[in-house]
């Protein structure tokens, strides 16, 4: 408890300085909310009755503290170019993110698991040699470039989906999920490879320990050995690697939303940002770094309770 | 396995199972929600469709395109409405007491028929018999004072438009009658009053950037941010009615995937594509070519060194040779122009493309008299989201190349520019394209005023202050010659002193899949859908 304690108020602090930077950032950074909105129509008047009515010309820690003492209450503020609640605007488009990393994360830990240990069973062989080939290139191969070629083969050339023909779950819930298996493939592809590596060479060096020698000369055999001894140790670090990929992921999914045209969170951040639109990124920023702090801290818990000999409680 | 582990397998298992449970549920429950919605839509539809009658229920099933667009509407209230990527949308949804045509001229909307006073002072609209709101409600007075009142800042707050800031009062003495008085005769108001933010709204509505309500020949269904906006054929429409039932409208944020949409079916239509786009497209699409009705220039800070001598400045335009620049940027398609004016203006554009014909001889003869022998060097500021303007920049570096000018391209994000460029005039030079919001011709040529608020050139001529006094004053006193030949004067003093390196006025491609067809282009920012029509 008292370690979840420490955790949580480190956590805190954590989001509370990303806030204050990213507020930070953008006071530093040319342009206004107001002269995004106004644009070249801008005449001294406007702009200033424009920053008197968003409260940009108060001073930065004025505005920071405002900003701050809502966003505590539960009131994230209103989009300056959408002029609808931020609050409404992000929870209508969580779902698609979210629902990107999760088919992503689950593609990754269905095909993974197998491929890693069917590899480290037949570690040397030739089909071990070609499946790390190739698994070494999709590891190289940025997800952003891996979406591109997706597009261009299975969209453009195969047609076995519409390049820019998303559907909201909202009107085709099936449709909705059709079109993110192509973009989820992008994104869990080099995160296969590199969990695919990993559970492998975990598992090789497992096998070399005392223990393994000691189930075998108990008469077990090697599947045995491998299921119920080696695979459970293997797993630790392929476990820490799974729990940062989840983040990874809702963050990659923001590049890839770009590739395939699906207006998820990470179409709003960016617009959002060009825009000067501080509410709107003040709050996906945090939301973002609090997945990767929860995530960080889960995988932190989970650890124990696989392994007791792993400690957290210094 | 441990027991341990079996426990944590479970546990593992069954968070998972909420979470799906949980996602789907959600979603179902949205689902539910919009077929409410939808439900609830619908007799007003069938209503609608009954009392117009002619609709042709089979054809209308299949009468719909998908239109892309490159950014998201931002408000859809019109007087909050800001970016001219949305007003020109805005244009099929709600209208003003007058709008602009294809030919730039205003023709009447929510008002029928309007009078000026002699001294310029009151104007007197009469309302447009039977015309109704999306909703199904007529237009009153009333609800124009309110959107005319709400514009000019007078129910409270300031002023949408600083144009706007000259109405003193809106009358409705009668049903049919609105009067507005301004403070000061202004030619221009009635033009004012057919921009975007002018619209006219009903004064009960609630809530509309959720519901938008307008006049215009479609209405608003539904949108989903950053994704698309769904338009259907209002049948009540005053006027001319639209040919195409439903629009949906979808964001194509990265302008590297537009070709793709379009050649895998996702969008019918897309209007600005570049030259390199159109060229890939192939047999399916028609590329249908106008201008973007803006001009193109190196514009020049003529408050700092070298920039503050005219010779140096003729220098520039003698080097840089126009034709070239559009051969190798946009194969030869544009409009070159030679002052802060284009074609679309009509009777108000002067062709000055003579004023500077490419000679190096006489642009080294010229940089030599104002004291730059060896020539010089100097930073042309370019947005970084507009290719065209970066392309046109490289071309003219090289040009100035040949009178031993140096021009050091710098790319800054397009809130930058707004914020150094053009309200902080921190520049030598910027290539971009002016446009103008209304078919004025002070909408281009006001802000080379030497006081003006928004001359980011720092242009100072006494000469062009008098001209265009003396056009404003031949307006007022109603002498529209008088004033157009002022204009006229306006645009060739600018030329003749090199006020810019004018360029052109970019040609604009709009792609639209072979069986649609009736795209027309406008003199300014806005896309007409109702004009669209299937031809199979």
């Amino acid at each position: 408890m008292k370690y979840i304690g420490k955790k949580l108020v480190t956590m805190l602090m954590t989001l509370l300085c990303i806030s204050f930077l990213v507020y930070f950032a953008f006071d530093l950074i040319p342009g206004d909310a107001a002269l995004a909105a106004l644009g070249t129509d801008a005449s001294p008047e406007s702009l200033a009755a424009l920053r008197e009515q968003l409260g940009l010309n108060r001073p930065f820690l004025t505005r920071y503290l405002a900003w701050l003492m809502d966003f505590v209450r539960g009131d994230f503020g209103t989009s300056y170019k959408y002029h609808m609640p931020v609050a409404d605007m992000i929870a209508s488009k969580l779902p698609i993110t979210v629902m990107m990393a999760f088919i992503s994360f689950l593609m990754m830990i269905v095909v993974s698991l197998p491929l890693g240990i069917y590899t480290a069973k037949h570690s040397g062989k030739h089909i071990d040699r070609f499946i790390m080939a190739l698994n070494q290139i999709m590891m190289s191969v940025p997800h952003f470039f891996m979406g591109i070629i997706i597009t261009y083969v299975f969209g453009l050339v195969l047609k076995l989906f519409t390049p820019g023909g998303f559907v909201s779950y909202e009107t085709d819930f099936v449709g909705f999920l059709a079109y993110l298996i192509f973009p989820c493939i992008a994104i869990a592809l080099p995160k296969i490879a590199m969990s695919v590596k990993m559970l492998r060479s975990s598992c090789i060096e497992e096998a070399k320990k005392d223990y393994v020698r000691t189930a075998y000369s108990k008469g077990n055999n090697t599947n045995k050995v491998l299921y119920r001894h080696v695979l459970k140790n293997a797993m630790i670090p392929v476990i820490t690697l799974w729990g940062m990929t989840l983040a990874d992921m809702l963050v990659g999914s923001i590049v890839i939303e770009q590739v395939f045209n699906i207006p998820g969170i990470g179409r709003i951040l960016l617009t959002s940002i060009s825009y000067r639109d501080y509410p709107v990124v003040e709050t996906i920023i945090i939301l973002i770094a609090t997945v990767v702090i929860v995530t960080n801290f889960c995988v932190d818990v989970i650890y124990q309770l696989i392994d007791p000999r792993i400690s957290v409680q210094d | 396995m441990t027991k341990r582990g079996q426990k944590l397998v479970k546990v593992l298992f069954a968070s998972m199972l909420l979470t799906l449970t949980v996602a789907l549920g959600g979603c179902s429950g949205d689902k539910a929600g919009g077929d409410s919605t939808q439900i609830a839509d619908t007799p007003s539809t069938e209503n609608s469709e009954a009392n117009a009658g002619t609709a042709n229920e089979t054809e209308d099933a299949k009468s719909h395109i998908t239109i892309g667009i490159p950014q998201d509407l931002d408000s859809l209230v019109p007087s909050l409405s800001q970016g001219a990527g949305t007003q020109e949308i805005l244009f099929n949804i709600y209208e003003g007491l007058v709008k602009p045509d294809s030919e730039g001229n205003l023709i009447p909307a929510v008002a029928s028929d309007y009078s000026m006073s002699e001294d310029g002072l009151v104007y007197t609209f009469t309302l447009r018999e039977g015309i109704k709101f999306h909703n199904g409600n007529p237009v009153s007075v009333a609800d124009v004072k309110y959107s005319i009142e709400t514009c000019a800042g007078l129910n409270g707050g300031e002023p949408v438009i600083s144009a706007f800031s000259n109405v003193a009062s809106v009358e409705t003495p009668d049903e049919r009658t609105v009067v507005i008085t301004l403070k000061e005769a202004s030619s221009s108001f009635v033009a004012i009053l057919s921009t975007a933010e002018a619209a006219i709204v009903p004064a009960d509505a609630e809530d509309l950037q959720n519901h938008p309500v307008g006049t215009g020949p479609y209405k608003f269904v539904s949108r989903s941010l950053q994704e698309n906006v769904e338009l259907e054929r209002f049948d009540e429409y005053w006027g001319e009615p639209a040919h195409i039932k439903n629009i949906t409208l979808k964001v194509i944020a990265d302008s590297d995937s537009i070709v793709m949409n379009l050649k895998g079916g996702a969008i019918d239509m897309f209007a600005r594509i570049s030259t390199a786009q159109a060229a890939e497209l192939g047999e399916d699409f028609e590329v249908l070519e106008g201008t973007m009705n803006l001009v193109q220039a190196m514009y020049l800070n003529n408050a700092v060194a070298p920039f503050d001598n005219e010779k140096v400045r003729q220098a520039l335009c003698y080097a840089v040779n126009k034709q070239e620049i559009l051969d190798f940027v946009s194969e030869g398609k544009g409009t070159p122009v030679g002052s802060s004016m284009f074609p679309a203006f009509g009777k108000y554009y002067v062709d000055l493309n003579d004023t500077y014909t490419t000679d190096i001889e006489k642009a080294k003869a010229l940089l030599t008299e104002a004291g730059y022998p060896d020539g010089f060097s100097f930073t042309v500021k370019v947005p970084s989201n507009y290719q065209q303007h970066i392309d046109t920049a490289q071309v003219i570096a090289e040009q100035l190349k040949q009178i031993g000018v140096t021009a050091n391209i710098e790319l800054i994000e397009w809130e930058t520019w707004l914020n150094d460029v053009y309200q902080g005039r921190d520049f030598e030079a910027t290539l971009v394209g002016v446009d103008a919001s209304t078919v004025t011709a002070g909408a281009m040529l006001s802000r080379f005023r030497s006081d003006a608020h928004n001359n980011f050139t720092n242009y100072n001529n006494a000469e062009y202050d008098a001209a265009y006094e003396e056009a404003l004053a031949a307006e007022t006193a109603s002498d529209d010659d008088k004033a157009t030949e002022c204009y006229k004067k306006c645009e060739t003093i600018l030329a003749q002193t090199a006020a810019n390196v004018y360029i052109q006025d970019i040609c604009e491609l709009v792609a639209i899949r072979k069986g649609f067809a009736g795209y027309e282009f406008y003199p300014l920012y806005i896309q007409d859908f109702s004009k669209l029509y299937i031809t199979e």
